[in-house]
């Protein structure tokens, strides 16, 4: 028993890195646009797709879908980012309806181009099985995770260090004040959108190689990327990382304890948990802004 | 030097500032003094492409044109009040941000320097978030921002607003100190007092028209808070 329960928070940390990337991606927008993009998940998902896509026809390993997966997600963001720019009123509801609706034409479109099967890596050097001690891991969790974690770290980095980054902190913070110190905020929304899609190629490659995808992947994604934002506020990225791995430890015990069925469901009653019991969200006491 | 001509602006059918002509003189300051409501920040907010005008912006006899940003990347740089300092990012992050446009990059660490020697207080708190500054600190992060961007022009929104006096007195000592730099500046002051202690050159702006414009040094205080309050119906 204690070993299941040692395995299940283990995998729960490894898909939780994972889960961040995507929480991560939805927090970037929201704080530059103030609003949230309801097809995020999907986006993560039509990335997961390209990497079957691309081992599935080639054979070569799913993480050689990165620079199509980053293509294909760049392009449909902008067109995404070009469609709510010409929201003119009540762009934080308006928005939610049209990425709302975005997201559930792109999962039909991969629904018509891929069918419903469920779709993982046949990939034998990313299922090996790796043990640490007790518990085991797919070559590929350990792989994501690494990845995650360095891709954190670069966007750590990019956010504190780079003037593109800074700037994106900066509309987030006072989008008046940042005007005045000669940032155009329109561009600044589109980098964070295609950086925001950026984390969702790699989140998709990623998930693709250690988890089982099929169309309906996407909005379940984008659940728990919202779940976690509001556990962990926007704005840390440690934050987001604990509000991530919480989410997974908290399904992969309840996948081991109970059902697999049950998955979905124990997110949700985390979530109003965490609502009802400290509804600043976990890392809460200093919650500012408005 | 700056200059307006027939400037007209507002918000939407609302027209606030009527056929404003100003002259700003390079290397000097100008004050712009008036009462609430009078259409100074309305001005100032013209001035750096916030809202839209009619009429014409020259900067040294050309014509401003472009949004707020394209004209803070020319050298027109606004410091508004204290309270628009990003919050959550550092006093350190503060200032860079201020060098935002592409001309004002390089040599970022001696920019820096030059203006923790300004102000000092600054450099201690490098690493605070300025949210949790005083105002007066705030305000001099704002000031220290707007330094940053090199500007040709410096626009002051009110400095003194929401601080105690003590500390007004010290944010005054450094616009002081940045005229004597040779700083262009143009300074927007309800505390009428202390506007004409540091100005060169005043304009009176009481519902949105200019009602007087002087060198400071012949400005009769009694006079001006006369037309100031409108009182004996003078320039109406």
């Amino acid at each position: 028993m204690t070993e299941l329960i040692l395995q299940a928070l283990f995998s729960g940390v490894l898909i939780g890195s994972v889960y961040a990337l995507v929480a991560l991606g939805l927090a970037l927008a929201f704080g530059a646009m103030r609003i949230i993009n309801l097809a995020h998940g999907e986006l993560v998902l039509l990335a997961a797709y390209m990497a079957y896509l691309v081992e599935s026809r080639t054979g070569l390993e799913p993480y050689a879908a990165i620079p199509l997966a980053l293509a294909v997600v760049s392009a449909v963001s902008i067109a995404l980012f070009m469609l709510v720019n010409m929201i003119r009123d009540h762009r934080e509801l308006n928005s939610l309806i049209l990425t709302f609706a975005i997201g559930i034409i792109l999962t039909n479109a991969i629904l018509l181009a891929f069918a419903s099967d469920m779709r993982t890596t046949t990939s034998a050097f990313l299922q090996d099985a790796v043990s640490f001690g007790d518990v085991y891991a797919m070559r590929g969790e350990i792989i994501a995770f690494a990845l995650s974690l360095v891709l954190m770290g670069l966007l750590w980095w990019w956010l504190k260090a780079s003037w593109y980054g800074r700037a994106v902190r900066a509309v987030s913070s006072n989008r008046g004040a940042a005007m005045l110190m000669g940032i155009n905020p329109t561009r600044i929304e589109t980098v964070s959108f295609l950086v925001a899609g950026a984390l969702a190629s790699f989140a998709g490659v990623a998930l693709y190689t250690m988890s089982v995808v099929q169309p309906a992947v996407g909005h379940a994604l984008t659940v728990k990327a919202f779940i976690i934002t509001v556990l962990a506020g926007v704005g840390s990225i440690p934050g987001v990382f604990l509000g991530a791995v919480l989410l997974g430890v908290t399904e992969a015990l309840t996948v081991t304890l109970a059902s697999s069925a049950l998955q979905e469901l124990a997110g949700m009653v985390l979530f109003l948990m965490v609502l009802f019991l400290m509804p600043n969200g976990l890392f809460g006491a200093r919650a500012r802004r408005g | 030097m700056l200059e307006t001509r027939n400037l007209s602006a507002g918000y939407g059918a609302i027209t606030v500032l009527w056929d404003v002509n100003l002259k700003f003189r390079s290397g000097a300051l100008t004050a712009i003094v008036g009462p609430n409501g009078a259409g100074k920040t309305t001005l100032l907010r013209a001035l750096t492409g916030l809202i839209p005008h009619t009429g014409a912006i020259l900067l040294d006899g050309a014509p401003l044109k472009g949004k707020t940003w394209d004209l803070a990347a020319q050298g027109v740089v606004m410091v508004p009040e204290g309270r628009l300092v990003f919050r959550d990012m550092t006093v350190e992050e503060n200032l860079c941000l201020g060098a935002y446009p592409e001309r004002c990059r390089g040599d970022l660490s001696a920019n820096l320097e030059r203006m923790y020697s300004f102000f000092p207080r600054l450099k201690e708190r490098r690493s605070q978030l300025a949210g949790s500054l005083s105002g007066g600190e705030a305000q001099m992060v704002a000031m220290g921002r707007g330094l940053m961007a090199q500007p040709r022009i410096l626009l002051i929104d009110e400095p003194s607003l929401g601080l105690a006096p003590v500390i007004v007195n010290e944010v005054f000592d450094i616009i002081r100190r940045l005229k004597a730099e040779g700083t262009t500046i143009v300074l927007i002051e309800q505390n009428t007092r202390i506007a004409l202690s540091v100005a060169d050159d005043v304009h009176l702006i009481r519902t949105g028209k200019v009602v007087m414009s002087e060198p400071a040094a012949s400005v009769d205080l009694d006079r001006l808070h006369d037309l100031y309050f409108a009182r004996e119906g003078q320039g109406a």
